[in-house]
């Protein structure tokens, strides 16, 4: 198949989706109080996009995202190369690391409400506690991916330690840690949700649980739309720049 | 009065380093500290190369030529003895008087042919101009005109030891240090490389030292091929290779090579 091809099909299948999704509930097909029309949806959702609570919502929503990224993401690489470089730090802290890992960050939701409150700061504090565990383990693969030959040619040719570092660790480990960031804000994005969703008073996460409850299905419909358009923007923004930063691997 | 022994010192001093030797190894020994303690790895090794001059060391894996080489270079300390390079002791990575050729070429992948012969000039933050033309320079010694902008997954086996090699030789040091760089490759590609590698050194006039476990490249390559024992490594033998310049690969058919290579071989089996 040929890559016009591939897209055509692709196209051809969102359209029949976007046309289901439009038809069945018009047509009587599926009950339109579940499943409202596409195109009401789109309208409900340039309405909301109209509204000032909607407009603070999103304004909570990506402050929480943003804090609880700029804390996880310095925090996690930083420990993950520790644990990579330091071979006293990795075998005393890599099994502690690696079990905390495997175990669903979302149980321990109700102890960040006690410890934290239902706002702005457990929000935070849980999103950064449920995506530093991914990014302490890229951070030290990363690191793990620096071939000891590339360091020893830099070497003989008299690179200093800091030329080291900027010339071989920083190109080997850069396709890896555009990734860490790329599935990390996933993780984020997902924390700072399922925060808001399951107590809060503000943010896109908290409306869309109320909607829900109350059986606003456009405005569900709407929000969620919103996000998926938000999370696979940023997710194939950084996808765009790995596959510029990694054209040499093959 | 004073100004002319001054003088005279330094015109001395010019003069022992035209003259010397371009390595000179002596009583280097080198003790491994494992697991299981402190194990001889290399014992009591003495040799000179002359200027200019093409030295093989040949040895069974394990024997510690890769880590003499890398003495040699700078990269890794012996326990005891000394290494003269142009008649002044190596402490270090020095690539103004050594340039390092790597096994399976070691390019870094995220640069082009041209960017990594450049390295060794970037890391010294020579200006850019003299940088690309020097690689330019390098490119075509090594025949890869017209590749500079390839990516090393781009280049074939062969190819990317050309680039390796124009790296090394990129800031033009005396001596070239070459570390079983064709180990890696099909045995067409490495006879052809091995040509090619006799008419750059041709060209260029350095020292090289070359590390291999291959006779056959042994005895083609060299003037004067130096045999280690396994473990704990001892040089055993030198033999000069009086084969006649330009080397051809009709040579490797006669009665005088065959012989050269048995006498490696028998003395690489005597130590088993």
């Amino acid at each position: 198949m040929t890559r016009l091809q591939i897209i055509l099909v692709r196209f051809a299948l969102l359209a029949l989706v976007l046309g289901a999704w439009e038809m069945l509930p018009r047509l009587g097909a599926v009950n339109p109080m579940l499943l409202p029309p596409l195109s009401d949806v789109l309208a409900m959702l340039a309405q909301l996009l109209g509204r000032a609570q909607v407009h603070e919502a999103i304004g909570v929503t990506a402050a929480e995202v943003i804090v609880a990224f700029v804390i996880a993401v310095p925090l996690g690489a930083a420990i993950g190369v520790l644990a990579a470089e330091n071979d006293y730090f990795g075998a005393i802290f890599r099994p502690m690391l690696f079990y905390v890992f495997s175990i669903p960050k979302s149980i321990f939701l109700p102890m960040f409400i006690l410890m934290f409150g239902i706002g702005f700061g457990q929000k935070v504090a849980y999103a950064a506690f449920s995506t530093i565990f991914i990014v302490i383990m890229s951070a030290a693969a990363a690191v793990e991916s620096v071939k000891a030959d590339h360091v020893l040619v830099a070497r003989s040719y008299g690179a200093s330690p800091l030329q080291v570092l900027t010339r071989v660790y920083v190109p080997s480990m850069m396709p890896f840690l555009l990734e860490t960031l790329r599935i990390s804000m996933i993780f984020n994005f997902t924390g700072v949700m399922i925060a808001e969703m399951y107590a809060s008073r503000t943010g896109i996460g908290h409306l869309i649980a109320s909607w829900g409850e109350n059986f606003q299905m456009p405005q569900l419909f709407a929000g969620v739309i919103l996000l998926a358009a938000v999370a696979i923007a940023f997710n194939e923004t950084v996808r765009w720049l790995e596959a510029r930063c990694s054209a040499w691997r093959t | 009065m004073q100004c002319m022994a001054h003088l005279g010192a330094d015109m001395k001093g010019l003069g022992a380093e035209t003259t010397a030797a371009a390595i000179e190894v002596a009583g280097l020994s080198h003790i491994y500290e494992g697991r299981e303690g402190k194990v001889p790895a290399l014992e009591d090794i003495a040799l000179t190369v002359d200027a200019g001059r093409f030295v093989v060391i040949v040895g069974p894996s394990g024997c510690g030529k890769t880590s003499l080489l890398m003495m040699m270079a700078g990269l890794r300390e012996q326990t005891t003895g000394s290494i003269l390079c142009g008649g002044k002791p190596i402490t270090g990575p020095d690539p103004d008087r050594v340039g390092v050729v790597f096994q399976e070429a070691s390019l870094f992948p995220w640069l082009t042919a041209l960017d990594n012969i450049e390295f060794p000039l970037s890391i010294r933050r020579a200006p850019r101009e003299e940088r690309r033309k020097r690689a330019a320079e390098m490119l075509n010694l090594v025949g890869l005109q017209g590749f500079g902008t390839r990516y090393p997954h781009e280049l074939s086996g062969g190819m990317k030891q050309r680039v390796s090699i124009a790296r090394g030789l990129v800031q033009d040091p005396p001596v070239l240090l070459m570390d079983e760089p064709f180990a890696a490759l099909d045995e067409q590609t490495r006879m052809t490389m091995g040509h090619e590698l006799l008419r750059i050194w041709d060209e260029t006039g350095k020292t090289v030292v070359f590390v291999t476990h291959s006779l056959t490249e042994a005895v083609y390559l060299a003037d004067e091929v130096l045999v280690m024992s396994a473990r704990p490594g001892r040089i055993i033998d030198r033999i000069d290779i009086t084969l006649p310049r330009p080397r051809t690969y009709e040579m490797m058919a006669t009665d005088v090579f065959g012989r050269l290579r048995d006498r490696i071989w028998q003395q690489i089996r005597k130590k088993d």
